[in-house]
């Protein structure tokens, strides 16, 4: 503890001891308590006491009854705590209505357990739970006698200590431990309903995942089969998925497992089913009686039951353990089944299916749930007339008007990931021709969600049609179906959009669509000799009239992309254009906009000057632009686009980010600047106190002055001159971290002492 | 037992970051989903593993209510919604949809400005979670789903609040959120129905406070700046971009105008024309004055009132500015705080709380020598004034919103535990209602008796009606038929209809009594003698004498047979069913009495 907070801490002492005192903030107690674990992590507590007495004058204090504050009183015990995690007051805490104090109190009793456990230099105690140290048989008592409770909350309690035990501790101990405790778990399950079934999946997860024991030999397996077919569907399925998750595990237990998960879906398509015959899920026989009690009668349980499970096979899918052989095709059914379902374009012939059809119809919770599932059943592929149907299912919900913007957005995800998985031909990339003639069926569509009166969905329109622009627009199909249709210019039309999300969406879609070569509108008929209104003139328009910052941002981003693409309209004139946006997004307010500018001119100083050689040297550098001639006459173009005035300016940026990255620019150009062998000796000029004269009023903040024409002996001579190091390690420092010190604290804490009257609650 | 469960996650005995779980008939709804802005980690957000423990967030909660913008009910949201993983819907008003992520967006980047941190919501975030509100207007019922709905009414506090009924079947919650019940410069007071909910959530921040007049504090505020400006200095009011800034703007934009002043105000980085743009587009949400004036003049144009530049800081003279972020802790107001701060003709005045460690939280605790970065001393020679304008109800006000909605239960948050305490007993003792104030985690369970709907058959109402008797409202009546409890659904039906719908064989129950007759003529004779006493004494009933010598009254039926001891005697059987156990009884008395002598 350094000396000015040693000096502080006395006087705070006295203020937490003294109950006339109001500590208003609880927020400082809690910063206090940080920061007291961050020494005591460090060193000695003992010493740390030793030598600030008036923190123990404090803990004893505060343990006399008095009119003390809760909040003081629960900040000394755990004050106290840090110091010697050795409290007895757990089983007073563990029964606390407060979940937060449960909880502390559950992880407290684990912690001196596995502490008491730990022995003392003599060796750890034996494995024999007799032998074990009183304090640990205290609490392992104290479980058991919770275990054989009948009030469900105390089960929970116990079940969650063992929980968090067996999922920090390792040792040989903890397998002693569960032998012993086992049937009192397995003996919940003959309880019906099952108490606490979340808090026991659990343990019981948590028990299988432990490497300190060895599941074969304490009968864990046998206890999940048991759970599994103990526990209702719902709840079943996160142990199922848990299972499904272990690295060891029998293969009867892993299809037990997985016939829980993919059972709702098999009643789903059991009852759906047109005809007799398998649906190739599971087979028929083992249709389960008590999965379709729970999804037909009930429109909730129906609705809860089946978006857990998709969501669990969704989590499944992506793993190396998921079952092999994976029932891909029944699983891409039962998604467009459901699907149709809700959609109203499902006609199931049993009792069952209408029935299933009447409870799913517009639930947009198992439409979201069944998209997203889809979506990543993209990850493999189906049988073709499965992908047809897909394709159908997804177009019928981009159509749908009755789609909420959130389905549509799913719909609009889990299309591109379908088409992006679609390519038969390994390696191509392209669209094959049943894609594109989606394709041809799709842009229809989005072109009428582009004129949607929801924002949400002509942002998700937009950002769609980038992502497929990105993927595909330099193949031939697609650039030849989106030509055909009206998207293009529809894109355009919302760049005046009056939603700025949308204005932002538009530019990044524009944008991506002009790298492309994709936006070129004939000539409208109405104005045959008019001039046509170039992109660039509009995304500059934007920059530096629209009145919020996303559009902005998104114009600087896409300039950025066209100078490093060397795109058409740039190449031209690359100078005028860098010169105009840096001109333009130097006075933005936006500090994001100031700092896309720099990213921009960092692009423009390393296709000037070639790119950095220190980041790999093993990298292959194209030969652009490598600096054969002088160092000032290569600064030429970038003293020409005023960037050095730009970069200058943002050194002395309110906003840190742009602070912090015209730095590591200028630095960046004074690492080429030494490794050139073209340097001079720097001379001084007036021109050069000039410039330092100003550069020390803009660091005062009086940034009225402009720079003017700067040479390039100039800025090299103001680089040199600078101390750009050590503005970068006071940038690197967060701007609040003279506040967030210790001491401030302890002085703010101290301040506020005295004066809090009615403000203090006057959160806004 | 049914019950509605109430956990707050924050808000629970502070005023910290609101955030409320309710749950009510099975439904889970999140109340507020807000920030602490006085913690820079994890703790800044409501500790959510509480719920996802019990699986994914989407599947547990039914949607995620926001009573209004600000940052302590709404600044968790694109974490929880983006990166914590909550999909389903969450409801805002219009206003509150529209202003929320430029508040988000506001505080993202002075996260990202100031702390450089990275592990924080993107505008991408905010976007997505945009995406999932459904706006709703006042007093319009929004159908979550089959069984939940929710209704918000008008809160005053700022632009867009609102306070939310939620409601399944016929137990139902109201959240207030933060409110006013007094109407202020651009807003109203608080409303809402007589709706005597189960419970009524109600903020309590000044649960303790009667609030001096609001125009005193008005008048106090501006013959400050007056002060000042008069004397040449210059004054700064950090402001957050909405909500009570535009409240202090109207103040001086018509002082200005009636004093005739000529000093410059400023409004900074741009927001004046967002904020107009707003209070333009929901003029329907401020108070009456402004509407009725807005078709003159436009309250929220100003004539004095300009964008700041970042130059003008410098310009000699005085000046009033309003500048963001509002705790002095980053950006432009800090910015110009610290030019200012040296000179005594200068003044800042905070118009709201500022949480610890931000130079606002210093300045206003009275440390005038304040350490910035590169140990650098600034010395605040500036006058310090603090003023709150926030809107909250104070005691009277709760009192009287309590009053209105008569709830059967109160529970208070969003306030402190001791001044909780003090509102929770004048609540118990003056409107003996019963009330609550959990801390943060701790679950309140409210036993409730819901009302269980059950559906009449047809045929059974049109049986009723056929009897003559018209349903009136007033009047409860008693109607018989068989509950058929199927498919979680209640359904009264007549008797046959149950039978016919179950398949099941009807039995039939009857009562037999025996009479004991003293006469010694035949069976028959017996029998024919209580046929014309019978019929003599029931005139309204039909009374039949059956070719097997029994007789009939209505559904009753009366046998003579011999006594097999005494032939003297004669034993009549007398059976009904259960629906005659009127007429019964009173056959079986009436025989009891004997027959009338018979003419010989």
């Amino acid at each position: 503890m350094d000396p000015e907070c040693s000096q502080l801490l006395p006087a705070l002492c006295a203020v937490l001891a003294d109950p006339r005192q109001p500590m208003a903030d609880d927020t400082c107690l809690e910063k206090l308590l940080d920061w007291f674990k961050t020494i005591t992590e460090a060193g000695s507590s003992l010493l740390l006491l030793q030598e600030n007495p008036c923190l123990v004058e404090l803990l004893c204090h505060v343990l006399k009854p008095q009119d003390l504050s809760s909040r003081v009183l629960s900040f000394s015990l755990r004050l106290t705590g840090v110091f010697a995690a050795q409290e007895d007051c757990f089983q007073y805490l563990q029964g606390d209505s407060s979940l937060f104090v449960a909880s502390a109190a559950g992880q407290l009793l684990v912690h001196i357990l596995s502490l008491s456990m730990r022995g003392p230099a003599e060796g750890p105690p034996g494995l024999q739970a007799d032998d074990w140290p009183a304090c640990a048989q205290k609490i392992v008592g104290h479980i058991e006698e919770s275990l054989r409770s009948t009030a469900a909350p105390q089960i929970t309690q116990a079940l969650n200590v063992l929980t968090t035990t067996f999922g920090h501790c390792h040792d040989p101990w903890t397998q002693v431990l569960w032998v012993q405790l086992h049937p009192l778990v397995a003996a919940l399950l003959e309880k019906d309903p099952v108490p606490a079934a979340h808090s026991l999946v659990d343990l019981l997860l948590s028990v299988a995942r432990s490497p300190g024991l060895s599941s074969s030999s304490c009968g864990l397996w046998e206890t999940l089969a048991q759970t599994l077919s103990h526990l209702s569907p719902t709840q079943a399925g996160l142990l199922a998925l848990g299972i499904l998750k272990l690295q060891d595990c029998p293969q009867a237990l892993r299809a037990q497992a997985f016939a829980v998960l993919l059972q709702p879906l098999a009643c789903v398509l059991k009852a759906t089913a047109q005809g007799p015959g398998p649906s190739g899920l599971l087979d028929s026989t083992s249709a389960d009686s008590v999965t379709a009690d729970i999804l037909l009668p009930s429109k909730a349980a129906c609705v809860g039951l089946l978006c857990r499970t998709l969501a669990h096979l969704e989590l499944l899918l992506p793993l190396p353990q998921r079952p092999c052989p994976w029932p891909q095709a029944p699983l891409l059914g039962a998604a467009v089944t459901l699907l149709q379902l809700c959609g109203g374009s499902g006609s199931p012939a049993s009792d069952e299916g209408r029935q299933l059809c009447t409870l799913l119809l517009g639930c947009v919770r198992v439409q979201r749930a069944a998209l997203d599932f889809l979506g990543t059943l993209s990850q493999e592929t189906g049988p073709p007339e499965l992908v047809t149907q897909v394709f159908a299912v997804l177009l019928e919900y981009l159509r749908s008007p009755d789609s909420s913007p959130t389905v549509l957005k799913k719909a609009f995800q889990a299309t591109f990931r379908w088409l992006l998985s679609s390519p038969r031909t390994p390696g191509c990339s392209d669209l094959d021709s049943h894609a594109l003639l989606f394709l041809r069926e799709l842009l229809p569509v989005l072109q009428k969600r582009l004129c949607s009166p929801c924002w949400e969905v002509r942002d998700s329109g937009l950002e769609f049609l980038t992502q497929m622009t990105r993927r595909w627009g330099g193949q031939a199909g697609f650039r030849h179906a989106l030509l055909a249709s009206e998207v293009p210019r529809l894109t355009e039309q919302l760049l005046r959009d009056p939603e700025s999300y949308v204005r932002a969406s538009a530019v990044t879609a524009m944008g991506q669509l002009s790298s492309q070569g994709l936006c070129v509108p004939p000539a409208s008929p109405e104005h045959p000799g008019g001039q046509q209104k170039s992109l660039l003139g509009e995304l500059l328009h934007i920059l530096s009239t629209d009145s919020e910052g996303f559009p902005r941002r998104a114009v600087m981003q896409v300039f950025t992309q066209w100078l490093r693409d060397s795109h058409a309209d740039v190449v031209g004139d690359t100078e005028q254009f860098v010169a105009g946006v840096l001109q333009v997004a130097g006075q933005d307010l936006d500090w994001e906009v100031r700092a896309q500018g720099l990213e921009l001119a960092l692009v423009f100083l390393e296709q000037t000057l070639g790119p950095p050689r220190s980041h790999c040297p093993y990298a292959v550098t194209p030969p652009v632009a490598a600096p054969a001639s002088p160092l000032t006459q290569a600064l030429q173009p970038l003293c020409r686009v005023r960037l050095f005035e730009f970069a200058f300016r943002a050194l002395f940026d309110c906003d840190r980010p742009v602070a912090q990255k015209s730095c590591d620019l200028l630095l960046l150009l004074r690492a080429k600047m030494a490794s050139s062998s073209s340097l001079q000796e720097p001379r001084s000029s007036p021109d050069v106190a000039s410039v330092e004269a100003a550069l020390q009023r803009w660091r005062a903040g009086d940034q009225a002055q402009p720079l003017g024409d700067l040479e390039p002996e100039v800025v090299l001579a103001v680089l040199r001159s600078m101390d750009l190091e050590g503005l970068r390690g006071a940038l690197a420092e967060s701007s609040d971290h003279v506040e967030k010190s210790p001491q401030s604290l302890l002085q703010d804490m101290l301040a506020t002492v005295g004066i809090l009257g009615e403000n203090e609650a006057d959160c806004y | 037992m049914p019950e509605i469960r109430v956990t707050p996650l924050g808000a629970g005995q502070d005023v910290g970051r609101s955030c409320i779980l309710v749950s009510i008939a099975g439904k889970n709804v999140m109340l507020d989903c807000g920030m602490h802005m006085g913690f820079n980690d994890d703790r800044r957000f409501p500790d959510f593993s509480y719920i996802t423990r019990s699986g994914r967030l989407t599947d547990f909660l039914d949607c995620v209510i926001i009573s209004h913008f600000h940052l302590d009910h709404c600044g968790a949201l694109p974490y929880f919604s983006e990166m914590v993983g909550y999909d389903g819907p969450i409801y805002m008003t219009h206003p509150t949809q529209a202003i929320c992520p430029i508040l988000l967006e506001d505080y993202r980047k002075i996260a990202v400005d100031k702390k450089g941190e990275a592990n924080f919501f993107t505008s991408q975030m905010i976007k997505d979670c945009m995406k999932k509100v459904v706006a709703v207007h006042l007093h319009q019922t929004v159908q979550v789903d089959d069984e939940l709905e929710i209704k918000a009414y008008y809160a005053g506090h700022v632009l867009g609040a609102a306070m939310f009924q939620i409601k399944v079947g016929s137990e139902s919650v109201v959240y207030t959120g933060d409110y006013n019940m007094t109407p202020d410069r651009h807003l109203g007071a608080a409303w809402i129905d007589r709706c005597r909910p189960n419970l009524l959530i109600t903020e309590s921040t000044y649960a303790t406070t009667i609030r001096d007049s609001k125009r005193c504090r008005e008048r106090d505020f501006l013959k400050k700046v007056h002060e000042a400006v008069e004397r040449g200095g210059k004054v700064l009011i950090p402001v957050f971009a909405l909500g009570r800034a535009q409240e202090l703007c109207i103040l001086l934009e018509t002082f200005w105008e009636r004093m005739n002043l000529k000093a410059p105000i400023y409004f900074s980085t741009g927001l004046t024309e967002k904020a107009n743009h707003y209070y333009k587009l929901f003029i329907t949400w401020t108070n009456q004055k402004i509407r009725k004036t807005f078709v003159q003049r436009n309250m929220f144009e100003f004539k004095h009132i300009k964008a700041f530049d970042r130059a003008f800081a410098d310009n000699p003279g005085p000046m009033v500015v309003f500048a963001t972020p509002g705790m002095l802790h980053a950006g432009q107001s800090l910015q110009i705080f610290r030019k200012w701060a040296g000179n005594e003709k200068n003044m800042v005045i905070m118009p709201g709380y500022c949480v610890q460690g931000t130079v606002g939280h210093k300045i206003l605790s009275g440390q005038r020598k304040l350490e910035m970065e590169g140990r650098q001393v600034l010395e605040v020679k500036m006058q310090v004034e603090y003023m709150s304008f926030s809107a909250h109800a104070d005691a009277k006000g709760i009192m009287q919103l309590v009053g209105q909605v008569e709830p059967e239960g109160v529970l208070l948050v969003h306030g402190e535990a001791k001044k909780m305490e003090f509102l929770k007993q004048k609540i118990e003792q003056e409107l003996r209602v019963s009330c609550y104030m959990p801390a943060n985690g701790e679950t309140v369970t409210l036993p409730t008796s819901p009302s269980i709907p059950v559906g009449i058959s047809l045929g059974l109402l049109k049986r009723e009606m056929a009897q003559g008797l018209l349903p009136d409202a007033k009047k409860p009546r008693l109607l018989h038929g068989t509950l058929i409890m199927k498919d979680s659904n209640f359904r009264l039906v007549s008797s046959e209809q149950a039978l016919k719908e179950l398949g099941l064989a009807e039995h039939q129950l009857r009562f037999t009594c025996r009479v004991h007759l003293h006469d010694p003529r035949k069976e028959q004779e017996t029998a024919l003698r209580v046929y014309s006493h019978l019929k003599s004494v029931l005139k309204d009933h039909c009374v039949q004498h059956l070719p097997d010598g029994s007789v009939t009254v209505e559904s009753i039926l009366i046998q003579a047979a011999a006594h097999s001891e005494d032939p003297g005697t004669k034993v009549l059987l007398v059976s009904w069913t259960y629906q005659d156990e009127e007429l019964g009884s009173y056959l079986t008395s009436l025989l009891k009495k004997g027959l009338p002598q018979a003419p010989s």
